[in-house]
């Protein structure tokens, strides 16, 4: 039982190992491994279309995933408050938004937006005061919503249900005694749910950071560093690419390591 | 730059004191002044090599970055370096695998592209969608019209008007792993016979209607543009017949068949070029029976967000001196003479850049309702999908 | 103004409620109708969309039932295979290992998720291509294997991208069984074996129910494994998806295609809700 353990765990970081090694290459392949040399990360710091690629993608990831966090919590919270009926509808739409496959949304995003500036755009252009209205176009906007939409619903899912685990009981015993529901929300309920919003957090960055087929769909003209990867990939990798997937997976283990630390720090004490 | 400096001016004198008449006036800006005039572009082509102006003179003209959509091992990596160099415009590359799906990105919108490279048979339709703009070619004054082989370079024009100024042409043919296939082929009808038996399990077809459809087509003696459904009928037939002995159905063939992964693949010239000159043991055939000759083009999307930078680059990559080298580079075969006489002996007698006229006679080009016929497009997706 | 209690408790909840809801409304209930209505429309005479009422797109499915069938055959499948490796890792995790070195371990199942997916595959793509793994055979005399564009290849893929989803819904299922219910049934002479078929398998079956359904239900749109592990050969219907949008940009057959799969999706969705009521014996299960 352990061997075979093990040679799963040998299973899933062979290929990290592999990426890792050859952003270590002295030569210009991703394949065939000529030399030691760190020249590359050099490469991939000052090649600015990557690092725009990187920007993009931790810029939207931080953006929808901080979206999706907030709206995602108070819908946990005022699901509590809806009608049966309501409250069914709501969930349907929220396990809809989980379920249907990426490139469904990726496509239906695209299709809708697309449809919607062409009607919105030459009306803009029509009242717009001054000489080149603003044209609505694919970007930034459209990659946050649609990846958005999956981790609200995620994180609306995660924190429902560590509301449903809290009960009602503490709640109104706040209440009761008459603390404002701000102030029932800070001192109970936040630190209560607080590991469902931060997990909720993480999985939504985890997520909206990786995804390549809903961008690839939605980016427009913007780059995200999957889209880039995948551009590399077609065209031949060089280890510039395995030097920023280095560099990402260093900084995550980091973070992780950062937060249990931290948490370590809270229990004892 | 001792001429005069009405000799670079792309624009006329007048059209020039009107632009700047306006500027004064403050309805346009400076930006536009400079894009309008092609001052921007006219300084950096008047530079002639990196370094003689500051960069900063023209980066603020130009852009820092621009996108060009192009495809796969296509250009010398160095070009893009150098022009970056140039001008401070870093250069990213999209690599596509069929005009179709640069059609797609384009349609969709906010493509992203200042610049792409269209094949000769596509050019009718991004005209009549709007979709790609008149190249003013007072901003290319490295675009010499005299020196084009008219042969290549007639489907760049519409009604008179210049829409798209050629990159280079070239044939598909198929590339053979000569020390793994002992037989000799000739023929796309040896092609598609060989991948089900000596290469079963190592061929390849690219993903990508016109070439893999009709080279199917002429491996049955039937026409390479057809859209006749029997005729399509037929080559579907061979197509799914063959699919299960493929290796890959992909356009980027190199690294599969440098790996010896795969053994035979259709090939364009400039790949089959790159291939044959690092590894003598794989040769480029040109099918007896028939097959594709084309010519591909670089155009300017109507939407492009840097049109400065575009034509910029495209005037960079007209210059001869430019041309030749990614010309050594990829091994794709020139229409312009000025490069042709720059060319070192050996590229001119390379037999698979150049042919004889005899190779080329059975070859067709592309025919413009390939790219949007509905038969063609639902054949390709039902060949992948078998 | 003070507001009634009960508009003021409306207005908290629409306030909570409203950017959800729009969210829901704008990204995916207007982009679904668009779907809709386009599914029922025709091709423009240059690809893209035509106006119409039609269901013609409809009609035309069986065109990719391949598509269809594959993906059917293969996300089952790949959820299986992926099971079949997964299990032992939870159940090693949950029940050997000692609660000190457990949370390091499921840490480091987790922990690939950070590096990019497609960064991964590229090296499987490397390790299964000429030069990697049928290199080696070669050295020791095994010729011509090929690895790489093969089923085989995509479904070692999907195995390896889908594992640690499979894995971490069955060890929760897995740490929460009681270990007295164990003890118990040594105590009571079965063997470990018996033990294991008639306690822990059943008692952690929801874990395994929410892991293969979640891995099914992804697998139904994945597109990039096929597509960079399958050499273009092995299609799902993500790549045929892709293709109609991208390529031959017949966008009500996309459209209709998209639907289809939406539909397929909830269909196995709640016979799978279902089934984990039965199993469970409580619909307090969730699969999503």
């Amino acid at each position: 039982m352990r061997a075979l353990v093990t040679a799963v765990y040998l299973f899933l970081y062979a290929p990290i190992a592999l990426v890792v090694l050859f952003s270590f290459n002295a030569g210009r392949s991703a394949v065939q491994f000529t030399g030691f040399s760190a020249d590359w990360y050099g490469k991939a710091l000052s090649n600015v279309l990557l690092m725009d690629a990187l920007k993009n993608s931790l810029l939207i990831a931080a953006t929808s995933a901080i979206l999706a966090v907030v709206f995602g919590t108070m819908a946990a919270m005022g699901l509590e408050r809806l009608g049966a009926r309501m409250r069914a509808l709501f969930d349907g739409l929220l396990a809809a938004a989980i379920v249907v496959p990426g490139v469904v949304i990726g496509i239906a995003t695209l299709v809708a937006l697309v449809q919607l500036f062409d009607v919105l755009n030459p009306l803009l252009a029509g009242l717009w005061p001054g000489q080149e209205a603003p044209k609505l176009q694919l970007g930034y906007g459209s990659i946050i919503a649609a990846h958005g939409l999956f981790t609200m619903a995620l994180v609306t899912m995660i924190v429902k249900a560590r509301i449903a685990s809290l009960g009602r009981d503490i709640v109104e015993a706040s209440s009761d005694l008459y603390a404002s529901p701000l102030t029932t929300f800070r001192e109970i309920v936040l630190p209560q749910i607080l590991p469902a919003v931060l997990a909720g957090f993480l999985l939504a960055f985890t997520f909206s950071f990786d995804d390549f087929i809903i961008a690839f769909f939605v980016a427009g003209s913007k780059t995200t560093l999957p889209i880039y990867i995948f551009a590399s990939i077609r065209r031949g990798v060089t280890p510039e690419i395995n030097a920023v997937a280095t560099m990402v997976l260093g900084a995550s283990l980091l973070m992780i390591l950062i937060a249990r630390f931290l948490m370590r720090e809270k229990t004892t004490r | 730059m001792s001429k005069d400096y009405k000799d670079n001016l792309p624009i006329t004198p007048r059209a020039f004191m009107e632009e700047f008449m306006r500027l004064k006036r403050g309805s346009v800006t400076r930006r536009h002044f400079l894009g309008v005039t092609g001052l921007g572009v006219a300084t950096g082509v008047m530079s002639g090599f990196p370094g003689t102006f500051s960069k900063s003179a023209y980066a603020a003209d130009l852009g820092t970055r621009m996108s060009i959509a192009t495809w796969p091992n296509y250009h010398d990596p160095a070009t893009f370096e150098n022009f970056t160099a140039a001008t401070g415009v870093a250069v990213d590359v999209n690599v596509f695998g069929s005009n179709e799906e640069m059609l797609a990105k384009l349609q969709a919108g906010a493509s992203g592209w200042s610049l792409f490279v269209p094949t000769n048979y596509t050019i009718s339709t991004y005209h009549k969608l709007d979709l790609i703009e008149e190249l003013d070619l007072s901003k290319l004054p490295n675009f010499s019209s005299a020196t084009e082989n008219p042969r290549f370079t007639k489907e760049g024009q519409i009604g008179g008007k210049t829409y798209a100024v050629p990159k280079n042409w070239g044939t598909t043919g198929f590339s053979v792993n000569t020390s793994k296939i002992k037989t000799k082929l000739t023929s796309w009808k040896d092609f598609f016979e060989i991948i089900q038996t000596e290469a079963d399990g190592r061929g390849m077809v690219h993903d990508y209607q016109l070439t893999t459809i009709g080279s199917a087509l002429v491996s049955l003696g039937l026409d390479f543009n057809s859209i006749k459904p029997e005729d399509l009928a037929k080559a579907e037939e061979l197509l799914i017949k063959v699919k299960p002995h493929l290796f890959a159905i992909n356009s980027d063939y190199q690294p599969s068949m440098r790996s010896t992964d795969a053994w035979i693949t259709m090939c364009w010239t400039n790949d089959g070029d790159q291939m044959n000159r690092d590894m003598p043991e794989i040769a480029y055939v040109l099918g007896k029976d028939g097959g594709e000759i084309w010519t591909d083009y670089y155009a300017i999307p109507k939407d492009a967000p840097n049109k400065a930078a575009g034509y910029a680059l495209l005037n960079f990559l007209m210059d001869p001196k430019v041309a030749v080298k990614e010309h050594i580079a990829n091994g794709a075969p020139t229409t312009d003479s000025r490069v042709m006489s720059l060319l070192p002996p050996e590229v001119t007698a390379d037999k698979i850049v150049y042919p004889d006229e005899a190779a080329l006679t059975p070859l067709e080009f592309g025919a413009a309702v390939t790219l949007t016929d509905p038969g063609r497009a639902e054949l390709m997706a039902r060949f992948k999908s078998a | 103004m003070p507001l009634k209690p009960q508009t003021r408790h409306k207005l908290v909840t629409a306030l909570l409620l409203g950017p959800a809801g729009l969210w829901l409304f704008f990204f995916l209930v207007l982009p679904f109708i668009a779907i809709l209505v386009f599914s029922v429309g025709k091709r423009g005479p240059v690809g893209g969309y035509a106006p119409a009422f039609t269901f013609e797109q409809f009609a035309n499915l069986g065109t990719r039932a391949a598509a269809f069938v594959n993906t059917l055959e293969l996300a089952p499948v790949g959820a299986f295979s992926c099971l079949l490796v997964a299990y032992p890792v939870a159940y090693y995790l949950a029940v050997k290992v000692n609660p000190q070195r457990r949370l390091l371990l499921l840490s480091l199942v987790v922990a690939p998720f950070w590096t990019s997916l497609l960064m991964r595959t590229y090296a499987w793509m490397y390790l299964l291509g000429g030069r990697g793994i049928p290199h080696l055979l070669e050295l020791v005399g095994i010729e011509n294997v090929r690895l790489i564009n093969t089923p085989g290849a995509v479904l070692l893929g999907i195995v390896y991208g889908y594992l640690p989803l499979m894995i971490m819904p069955i060890y929760v299922s897995l740490e929460k069984l009681d270990r007295k219910l164990l003890e118990a049934s040594y105590d009571l002479g079965a063997k470990p074996i018996g033990t294991f078929f008639r306690v822990t398998l059943p008692l952690s079956l929801p874990g395994v129910m929410t892991g293969f359904a979640l891995v099914t239900i992804l697998l139904l749109g994945e597109y990039l494994i096929p597509q960079l592990l399958g050499g273009g050969k092995v299609f799902f219907i993500g790549n045929a998806l892709v293709d109609l949008f991208l390529q031959s940009r017949n966008w009500p057959f996309g459209s209709a295609i998209a639907v289809t799969l939406v539909a397929v999706v909830v269909v196995i969705l709640t016979i799978a809700m279902r089934l984990t009521w039965r199993i469970a014996g409580t619909r307090k299960v969730d699969l999503v």
